[in-house]
């Protein structure tokens, strides 16, 4: 048998979750550990290896020492692969691109002195693409284990990923949920990029489009929508803030 | 009418009985329209008195009890490389409460899925299935259903109810349905007055119907044709959110996609068919990358198209129902083909209706299922150039694959997917194949990593062939460029063979690759210019310093000026082009020159062939599927499809 290859993951800003999904394959773990090593993984085990062919990277890059530990990343793996919205796209860190950073800081940390301290040295929130070449990603806030297990399998057995290029109304359409602009909500399904199963909207919710946009919002086709079913731009400009900041189209990787 | 058939009555009370008899039988799953919100749905029944005959319209067709959202085709081993386990989940199911235009669809989709080539799965779920429909008691704001005569049926279910005040007639539509109503229903025999109640219950409904088509559906395909190049199109998919959620909800939609997942220990897997929207741009994309239908007005109009003009040029139907599902379902609303129709009403018509199709018989070998490969074994591996090898494939029954040049296959590597390939060798007695492959997707580079011994599956041979008795007495003047060559390999081994040699006349090979390195069978084309009157140029695009080339260099139409025309007698020639799209245009226009009529040329035209079997709805060039009529098509036949050298 061929030599498995060797796994690293790791973190940035973000919320640990994604990885938890990983964790939370329970058993399955167990297969995944039959056709991977690996080799580092902070959150789940105390060891660690520099030396590894595929790092899964979740979180959004926040600070030089950041950028500088992705670049080093990069270096050492064959292939990189962003884990989760943060990664992707820069997910619900990029809010704080909306506002100066001594606003954020003063608004969160108050009067406690930050200033010259390392740590809190940091520049508008980055997705990795922004910083390094990524190579393939697993979407979502958070990641669906599935996928998750798609582009685990597909790399292993040498196969590109297919991760969909249409958007989330495909597969709340197969759901048979009720349209979410019939409950009168704004929803981003239609211009998300699909592979969650719809889940927000087959579970009540409308989409917030964690996993990235395929269509700019501002299209003649959106506006077409809002007119019809009444709602405004700010509907829309404010349901893409929450994942989307800053980013009028995610790019459709071909 | 009804009148030819039996009609019985029975009460809301024994209509409840009947059902609730049924689900505590537990030998059908017991399917019905249920509330959603405000909205409707067909669903498991749990209890009779869920079960809803008011309805307007459920929010999917029924369609997904016959072609499943996600559906099983196969299970598959890696470990023992191939054991494909097909799925036999054909449930026995009852649906109630199904409108008579759903039946009506029901009924076309049986056209496409149960014709020469049947879907097996398809066809063991209608027979399992009993369907009792219902007369229409609400009528969809969206729904033009009585404009396309499709709001009442007298066939094509089991068993019809009609509410008649408070009671229901049951219109019998198969021994299917009246053993189920004698084992199950107390029913009464119905009366003269009763079936006169039934006409007046839909007529009186009739008025409910907030839109309607004023152009009739037979003349849908006159004004589509006429209106291929009008501004309508653009015009209204300007405003489209490409989400194809009209083609998910529609009811005559049948498009599908088959994916592979594997386990994380990746030692079983399964392949799924999944619905496929053509309104997506991915859906017309090829493993090289390339996307056919680009265009959003493109994808809009080839969507009614299918509906209006494709699909009633081939199987004589309107594959559209007036449901209204789909001006429901689309969000800027422009989905609606009683809006498209109406608003081409008044312009000009065609009578060349079937314009954008092909009728041709395609001959269909007899298989017990369209979906399952058979089981072969990689023989021979021949690397070709840096990017390609030939393969050479042996069927494990050791049948002969049969076929003609210019037929394809599909190859199943279990986990990885299916792709087409077309055939590089002659037909022969042998059962083994050969085919050359390109590394520019998935399935082509784990081909290109897998070694002699290796296991894959085969389906085919599909699609037609090279017309090898027009060919017959004719002098054959064979153009291919890149791996084009690969098909018209295959034609060329089976004219240059010793037995089919004296069958043709002067046969004139031209061909072209971008550099030297990427000519294909060198070796075989130095025994081919042997051959007693055969002859053969070469070209490259281009030859860097260092490299070894004798022969010409520029585009393939380079080597026309080259052929003696004493050799050829342009009306007694036959000429055959396969290469890349780009290829064609030039290609064509030089043997119009040389006075080859469009007659006599053949081309080989490449689209994403998935199902192979004129079903999944990829391969579509206007009305014509690749995967049926063609790969290989006389370029008079095809030279007015927009689509085919676009």
């Amino acid at each position: 048998m061929k030599q498995k290859p060797r796994v690293a993951v790791f973190d940035f800003a973000d919320c640990e979750g994604c990885e938890l999904q990983i964790a939370n394959l329970e058993e399955e773990i167990l297969d995944l550990l039959q056709i991977v090593d690996i080799v580092s993984f902070r959150e789940v085990m105390k060891e660690h290896s520099d030396s590894y062919d595929i790092a899964i990277v979740e979180g959004s890059i926040m600070r030089p020492m950041d950028e500088q530990r992705l670049r080093d990343i990069r270096s050492k793996a064959k292939i990189l692969v962003a884990l989760g919205a943060c990664a992707c796209i820069g997910g619900v860190n990029k809010l704080r691109n909306q506002w100066m950073h001594d606003e954020v800081v003063r608004t969160v940390y108050g009067d406690v002195p930050v200033h010259g301290n390392k740590l809190f040295d940091v520049f508008k929130t980055k997705a990795l693409n922004e910083i390094v070449p990524v190579d393939y990603y697993i979407h979502g806030c958070p990641i669906d284990r599935d996928e998750f297990k798609h582009v685990i399998t597909s790399l292993a057995l040498g196969k590109k990923p297919d991760i969909p290029r249409y958007p989330v109304c495909v597969e709340c359409k197969k759901n048979e949920n009720i349209c979410q602009f019939e409950l009168g909500n704004y929803c981003l399904g239609p211009i998300t990029r699909a592979g969650c199963g719809a889940i927000c909207p087959t579970n009540g919710s409308p989409c917030d489009g964690c996993r990235g946009l395929i269509k700019k919002a501002e299209t003649e086709c959106v506006w077409q929508v809002l007119e019809r079913y009444n709602l405004s731009y700010e509907d829309i400009r404010r349901r893409c803030t929450m994942y989307n900041y800053g980013k009028e189209e995610c790019q459709v990787d071909e | 009418m009804g009148g030819a058939k039996t009609v019985k009555i029975i009460t809301k009370k024994d209509l409840d009985s009947f059902i609730s008899n049924l689900i505590k039988e537990k030998k059908y799953e017991i399917i019905g329209v249920k509330s959603k919100g405000e909205r409707f749905v067909f669903d498991t029944l749990e209890d009779a008195k869920e079960l809803r005959l008011d309805h307007d319209v459920t929010i999917l067709p029924p369609k997904k009890y016959f072609l499943p959202q996600y559906e099983t085709l196969m299970q598959f081993n890696l470990e023992k490389q191939f054991e494909v386990k097909p799925e036999d989940e054909a449930k026995p199911r009852i649906i109630l409460g199904i409108h008579p235009y759903d039946i009506i669809a029901l009924e076309q989709m049986d056209k496409v899925y149960l014709d020469s080539q049947k879907d097996d799965f398809y066809k063991k779920r209608r027979e399992n299935t009993i369907l009792i429909a219902c007369d229409i008691q609400n009528v969809s704001d969206r729904s033009f259903a009585a404009s396309m005569k499709t709001n009442t049926t007298d066939k094509g279910f089991d068993l019809l109810l009609t509410k008649i005040e408070d009671k229901y007639t049951i219109t019998i539509g198969s021994e299917k349905g009246k053993q189920l109503l004698e084992k199950y229903a107390k029913t009464s025999d119905a009366k003269e007055n009763d079936i006169k109640k039934i006409d007046a219950a839909r007529k009186k409904i009739l008025n409910k119907y907030k839109k309607k088509v004023i152009l009739p559906k037979e003349e849908w395909p006159s004004v589509l044709v006429a209106n291929y190049d009008s501004g309508i199109w653009e015009e209204r998919s300007d405003k489209c959110v490409e989400c194809s959620s009209c083609t998910m909800v529609c009811p005559t939609c049948y498009c599908y996609d088959v994916k592979d997942t594997v386990s994380l220990n990746l030692k079983n897997g399964t392949r799924t068919r999944t619905w496929d929207g053509c309104m997506l741009r991915e859906f017309t994309r090829v493993g090289s990358g390339e996307v056919f239908r680009e265009e959003i007005k493109d994808r809009y109009r080839h969507r009614y198209f299918r509906k209006g003009n494709y699909l009633p040029a081939r199987y004589g139907f309107t594959a559209c129902v007036g449901c209204g599902r789909c001006g429901i379902a689309c969000l800027p609303d422009i989905a609606d083909p009683c809006d498209v129709m109406n608003s081409l009403a008044h312009h000009p018509k065609s009578n060349d209706t079937t314009r954008f199709f092909i009728k041709q018989e395609t001959k269909v070998a007899e298989t017990n299922t369209i979906h399952v490969p058979r089981k072969a074994t990689i023989k021979r591996i021949e690397k070709l150039t840096d990017a390609e090898k030939l393969f050479e494939i042996e069927l494990d029954d050791k049948k002969p694959l049969g076929g003609m040049p210019g037929q394809f296959v599909e190859i199943s590597i279990f986990g990885v997917g299916e792709a087409p390939f077309g055939l590089a060798s002659p037909p022969s007695d042998s059962p083994t194949f050969e085919m050359a492959v390109r590394k520019v997707g998935n399935v082509t580079s784990k081909l290109h990593e897998m070694n002699v011994g290796d296991k894959i599956g085969v389906r085919g041979p599909l699609g037609n062939g090279f017309d090898i008795k027009a060919m017959e007495g004719k002098h054959l003047l064979l153009t291919s460029g890149g791996i084009g060559m690969y098909p018209m390999r295959s034609l060329i081994k089976y004219v240059l063979d010793k037995k089919n040699r004296k069958k043709f006349k002067n046969v004139i090979i031209l061909y072209g690759a971008k550099r030297p390195k990427e000519i294909l069978f060198l070796n075989e084309i130095q025994d081919w210019k042997k051959c007693q009157d055969t002859t053969c140029e070469l070209t490259v695009d281009r030859c860097e310093q260092g490299e070894c080339w004798s022969d010409s260099i520029g585009l393939i139409t380079t080597l026309f000026p080259k052929i003696r025309v004493d050799k050829l007698d342009s009306k007694n020639t036959i000429a055959v082009v396969v290469g890349p799209p780009v290829m064609y245009k030039f290609v064509i226009k030089s043997l119009q020159i040389m006075g080859i009529p469009d007659d006599n040329i053949f081309v080989s035209l490449e689209r994403r062939m998935k199902c192979g079997v004129g079903k999944c709805g990829h391969c579509q060039i206007n009305g014509v599927y690749v995967c049926k009529e063609g790969p290989v098509f006389n370029y008079n036949q095809i030279k007015n499809l927009p689509e085919a050298f676009e």
